[in-house]
């Protein structure tokens, strides 16, 4: 199958997808060097490939790359500040030691300031709920959700 | 995934002509969210895909308070959740949606590809019944309209023909004040296909309460527990022993399978549970 140019906006640069049409977005992201967009089940299960697409958290293996045409993607490095800083919810992640393996981080992330858009100030049943579709096999979640509140409280200060 | 071609149309006319010329073994994709992974388990093998997901129409969610809702083929089920509307006049609905696989799946997976893929445990295959949902289907000769309990027709079979798409479903609005729920019995909150599903609805008509029950997950086609909507017609407020009865009936409407994620007899066993508590539920909500 032929392959053919799918153009995005990757974490605000403008770049050039070759991808056949059964390319997923995730597999697309990958080939480029995105690697913070983990192939987990692929089934869109596991939330590891978790991207913001046109501001909305979708998980990659479930879009064909060229649905992506046109349209913005974020990733995990997409988050960092101008000179390279951490993000909030990624500083929060590190402090709280929500990370073990850290597989599921970068979609988990995502999902984070993604929730904390919607919910400045979450509570615990609304974390559980923005955090639903991005599993976690090593934190047992309680130091995610830890976390999540002090990112919230980081941001509010920031702001 | 095996290869194959992709169509995307930017207007329904164009995936009609698409359709009416493609060959048999062609998929119709609005989410994609099951096509992908079906594919992918090598369940099917298209040759072309005809991606609906730059059609403008088909995103719209639609309210007229005299006629109903339409949602169209590719509004998403979250989507359908946020909507005012939905969640004041259809509560069934916006419950089911927000108990369907996860947040982030629920960004992409539509209600009408619910509906199309017809998979028993669908979550939005039960309130679709008690709001009498009908179908749009549109076709090479014009459009018709199907009420859901006739659109699907078995496990992952419905009834469109080669060259047809469904538009977009259309629930009634109900004559009256009403209240309503749905119960989904899983292992766990997020991303598990419900091992029972129940949807009620409860209508002070013009003649008196009527109530509605629909069941996920235990039965091949849709149903309705009509000998258990009959038993309660006209009682506004039902004792234990008429919910015992109601429960009963319901148990004989459904006919589930033992699988992997329950057995027959206790997914009976669940569906007069949860019908006594998705009444009760739905009579709290009133």
């Amino acid at each position: 199958m032929p392959k053919q140019p799918v153009n995005v906006v990757l974490n605000g640069k403008p770049i050039t997808l070759e991808v056949e049409p059964r390319t997923t977005l995730l597999r697309a992201l990958r080939e480029v060097g995105v690697t913070s967009v983990k192939r987990g089940c692929e089934e869109g299960e596991c939330g590891t490939c978790t991207v913001l697409l046109d501001g909305k958290l979708q998980k990659s293996c479930m879009v064909l790359a060229v649905e992506a045409e046109g349209r913005k993607v974020v990733t995990s490095e997409g988050l960092l500040g101008p000179d390279g800083e951490l993000h909030p919810v990624q500083k929060a992640f590190i402090e709280e030691g929500a990370i073990q393996c850290g597989f599921c981080t970068p979609g988990m992330v995502l999902a984070v300031v993604d929730l904390l858009s919607r919910h400045p100030d979450p509570t615990d049943e609304q974390i559980k709920e923005g955090l639903s579709g991005n599993l976690c096999r090593c934190t047992g979640y309680a130091s995610i959700i830890r976390a999540v509140h002090k990112a919230a409280a980081m941001l509010k200060e920031r702001s | 995934m095996l290869a194959f071609e992709l169509e995307r149309p930017v207007s329904f006319k164009e995936a009609l002509e698409i359709l009416s010329r493609s060959g048999p073994n062609t998929a119709v994709k609005a989410g994609g969210t099951d096509l992908l992974v079906w594919m992918k388990k090598n369940l099917v093998h298209p040759e072309l895909i005809v991606d609906l997901s730059l059609i403008e129409e088909l995103k719209k969610i639609s309210f007229d308070p005299s006629g109903g809702l339409v949602i169209g083929a590719l509004a998403t089920v979250n989507e359908v959740a946020e909507h005012p509307q939905a969640g004041k006049f259809y509560p069934a609905l916006v419950d089911a949606a927000l108990s369907h696989s996860d947040f982030v799946m629920r960004n992409k997976a539509t209600v009408v590809g619910n509906l199309c893929s017809a998979v028993p445990s669908g979550d939005m295959i039960a309130p679709c019944c008690v709001y009498d949902g009908v179908m749009h289907v549109a076709g090479p000769t014009g459009e018709r309209k199907v009420p859901i309990m006739d659109f699907i027709t078995g496990p992952r079979k419905n009834i469109l023909q080669k060259g047809e798409i469904a538009k977009a479903v259309e629930l009634p609005v109900l004559k009256g004040h009403s209240a309503g729920c749905y119960l989904k019995l899983g292992r766990r909150n997020a991303l598990d296909l419900a091992q029972v599903g129940v949807a009620c609805v409860i209508t002070d008509t013009p003649g008196g309460r009527e109530y509605r029950l629909s069941f996920g997950a235990v039965t091949p086609r849709p149903v309705r527990a009509k000998v258990a909507e009959d038993l309660m017609r006209g009682v506004a407020s039902p004792d234990e022993s008429l919910l015992e009865k109601a429960a009963e009936a319901a148990m004989g409407c459904v006919d589930p399978i033992t699988d992997v994620r329950a057995s027959r007899e206790y997914r009976v066993s669940m569906v007069g549970e949860l019908t006594k508590k998705a009444l009760r539920k739905s009579l709290e909500r009133f």
